[in-house]
């Protein structure tokens, strides 16, 4: 007989979740696997000599590097010598100061980090990130695709997202032809959403950074790093041409940050039999080395195999910490999907999500999950008002809040409109009436005409010939009539002659003011200390609009 | 992709590579980052709202004789909008005031690279990733990065990477 029990949980929908046995001799163990070296560090003449149980002669390509550039050497020797026990202790310890804590942790091996975060449990690793994380506030992104590349529904749906409260904003391609108009449309969209809001577009490294320098993005973040060697090589980088990378946007005034996860040195088949965290804290390591201000780390697209062992998802909370602990802005990815269970999804994001971290998501998808380019994410378009009840419930700040329909309709026609004025000033392929209808009350794609797509990719190609820049669009948005959208487009321009949002965890706040670890830096030190969130933030996330009011009743 | 395919591929790709090769040495020079006496700090930041008249373009114009209105009459152009190096390097000095010196070498490694054309940023970048360039093609770069644009930082790990790549088989395959 089989029972009736069993059959109704083998029909729910973590039962159509992939799971796998550890197997640490090859890499699939998430962390405190019996093959990570032991920490240890020897330093003659101001050279690190010997780093995690290997010597100079047995380095690879990261460990020269990570050796070289990745270790505050002084004090190096002292913290290595402390117990690793203690030093987890002294994370989740209010009376020990955050910089008390990174005079620590800047300080020690990769080896060492993972040893640390080890012996913490996932209250203790939460305990650890709102206290590590390097912003005082925490702050959230979102993706902003879908899978007809279309720059107007981007342009709608980007407007709405500035609405809802994101403070980043990226975009990909499904053709990677039509990058500069996905560019363009989440830009636009989120400058007439809320002034200030950054955006990017995810693309090959050299095109990326090509984007940025001619004023189409304001940051960047798909700057892959990986734990091994091998996997390096096959992600066609190495450790000193993403240093080389950074400094080259950094040099055209753009922020950057490098991105890499546990999981991707098993997936690509180079783990090297260590352990999935540990291979992260290398990456981390070269992210520091190579004078990146952060980093978007937590799997990310990798989730599938961190989420398939035991305690993956522990250690993809620990390798955010890990990142803290390095001072590292932290986008803690919350991203990619990985369940068939919304219990599970829910509870992959608890750590960031009521720990709060720089950037929570990396990103919320502001679109319904078939239009995620970046193969779907844990959260979408359709949660909007689950995060924001979540929020409410819980009485923290996950960087977004409740709207209201027709400010939303506003933004997207808004939006929508200036994208068709601002193409047809470019002399681009007209976005009709109909295009700025549709896009206006959308939910996804399937609720888009179709555009003349050979049409879009000959534009694009002459518009870039033409070496249309950043100042063009100010200068087309103005012409077109959108004065206030082309000021918010030229203010973002502004912004990267002065360099402040190069900083650590950056965001820009009103009128353009940056806010980041250098002038809010996160001063947690126990209850009633660090962020609190103020009366009228309060308001804002606990004013939904379907909530009875007594007064009514 | 499916999950359980995935874990299966996965474990079969891990069996396909189980070997590995053998390391050889590395050595690399000391960075060298000679801390500049700073007087930037963090309570100047946000420069763009405290030093403002501080600033400026690399074309030299004040970062204050910046507006909408120019860039709409053409008088300021996308060659205006960029960062200066002095810029750069007063963030380096607000970077080293809260304690980021591996930041603020990146900011003064970027300070030197403003005056490489972006062709020539993408074409060097490029040649630095693995299997591009021979060693000399790197120290080509290095000395055209420190001669032509007083690029010495960026020589200086230019010249490193060659070193490493050349220890670790990721020059050039002829």
């Amino acid at each position: 007989m089989k029972s009736k029990r069993f059959e109704a949980l083998a029909a729910r929908p973590v039962n159509q979740d992939g799971y796998v046995k550890e197997w640490p001799e090859v890499g699939l163990i998430a962390m405190n696997s019996p093959f990570d070296p032991t920490p240890s560090i020897k330093i003659e003449n101001g050279r690190v000599t010997e780093l995690d149980g290997k010597c100079r002669a047995d380095f690879d390509m990261l460990d020269t590097f990570i050796a070289d550039h990745a270790i505050r050497l002084e004090n190096a020797e002292k913290a290595m010598a402390l117990d690793s026990l203690e030093i987890a202790r002294k994370i989740v310890d209010i009376n020990v100061s955050r910089d008390e804590i990174l005079d620590i942790t800047l300080s020690i091996t990769p080896a060492k980090l993972t040893e640390v975060v080890g012996k913490m449990n996932i209250v203790e690793i939460m305990m650890g990130m709102t206290k590590m994380r390097a912003r005082l506030m925490p702050a959230n992104q979102c993706h902003v695709t879908n899978v007809k590349d279309n720059p107007i529904q981007i342009a709608a749906d980007a407007a709405e997202a500035g609405v809802r409260g994101f403070a980043e904003m990226e975009t990909t391609v499904g053709i990677a032809r039509y990058a500069p108009f996905n560019a363009i449309a989440i830009m636009v969209g989120a400058q007439v959403g809320r002034p200030g809001v950054m955006t990017q577009c995810a693309l090959e490294e050299a095109t990326e950074l090509m984007l940025g320098m001619r004023g189409f993005t304001t940051y960047a973040e798909t700057i892959s790093v990986y734990g091994t060697e091998p996997v390096f090589m096959d992600g066609d980088d190495t450790p000193y041409s993403k240093a080389f990378l950074a400094s080259c946007y950094a040099s055209r005034g753009l922020k950057m940050r490098f991105t890499s996860g546990t999981g991707s040195e098993v997936q690509m088949g180079y783990a090297e039999g260590k352990s999935m965290l540990y291979l992260e804290a290398r990456c981390l390591a070269v992210t520091k080395g190579a004078g990146v201000q952060g980093t978007q780390n937590g799997s990310v697209s990798c989730v599938g195999v961190p989420a398939g062992v035991p305690g993956g998802i522990r250690a993809i909370a620990a390798e955010n910490l890990i990142a803290m602990l390095l001072d590292l802005e932290s986008t803690t990815s919350n991203d990619q999907t990985f369940t068939h269970s919304d219990l599970r999804r829910v509870a992959r994001s608890v750590p960031q999500f009521f720990s709060g971290t720089d950037y929570i998501c990396s990103g919320y998808s502001a679109t319904p999950n078939y239009d995620n380019m970046f193969a779907g994410s844990n959260w979408d378009a359709e949660d909007y008002d689950d995060w924001n009840i979540i929020q409410r419930d819980m009485k923290i700040d996950g960087g977004l809040q409740p709207v209201r329909e027709e400010d939303v309709i506003k933004a997207r026609n808004k939006a929508a409109r200036a994208l068709q004025g601002l193409f047809r000033e470019l002399g681009l392929p007209p976005i009709t009436d109909e295009e700025v209808e549709a896009a206006t009350y959308a939910n996804g794609s399937n609720d888009m005409p179709d555009r003349n797509v050979n049409e879009d990719l000959k534009a694009i190609e002459d518009m870039m010939a033409r070496n249309v820049t950043g100042v063009d669009f100010v200068k087309a948005l103005d012409k077109a009539g959108f004065p206030d959208v082309a000021q918010n487009i030229y203010n973002m321009l502004r912004q990267k002659v002065a360099g402040d949002y190069l900083h650590t965890a950056s965001i820009f706040g009103e009128n353009f003011h940056v806010l980041s670890a250098v002038n809010v830096p996160n001063d947690y030190h126990g209850p009633m200390t660090g962020y609190q969130i103020s009366e009228e933030r309060w308001k804002q996330i606990s004013d939904i609009p379907n909530a009875i009011r007594p007064e009514d009743i | 992709m499916d999950q359980d395919l995935l874990m299966k591929q996965i474990v079969e790709q891990v069996m396909q590579t189980m070997m590995n090769s053998g390391a050889m040495p590395a050595s690399a020079p000391a960075d060298d980052k000679g801390l500049k006496a700073g007087k930037v700090t963090a309570k100047n930041y946000p420069l763009a709202e405290n030093m403002a008249d501080q600033l400026k373009t690399p074309t030299g114009k004040p970062f204050n004789s910046l507006s909408y209105e120019k860039v709409i009459s053409g008088e300021i152009t996308a060659d205006d909008m960029r960062i200066s190096p002095e810029t750069l390097e007063m963030q380096a000095q607000v970077a080293e005031s809260v304690h980021r010196e591996a930041f603020a070498g990146n900011l003064r490694r970027a300070a030197e690279l403003i005056a490489v054309p972006d062709d020539r940023l993408l074409e060097i970048y490029n040649a630095l990733r693995p299997y591009r360039s021979s060693k000399q093609d790197l120290i080509d770069i290095a000395n055209e990065l420190d001669q032509k644009y007083g690029a010495k930082t960026s020589a200086a790990l230019v010249r490193e990477a060659a070193d490493v790549y050349e220890q670790r088989g990721r020059l050039k395959k002829f």
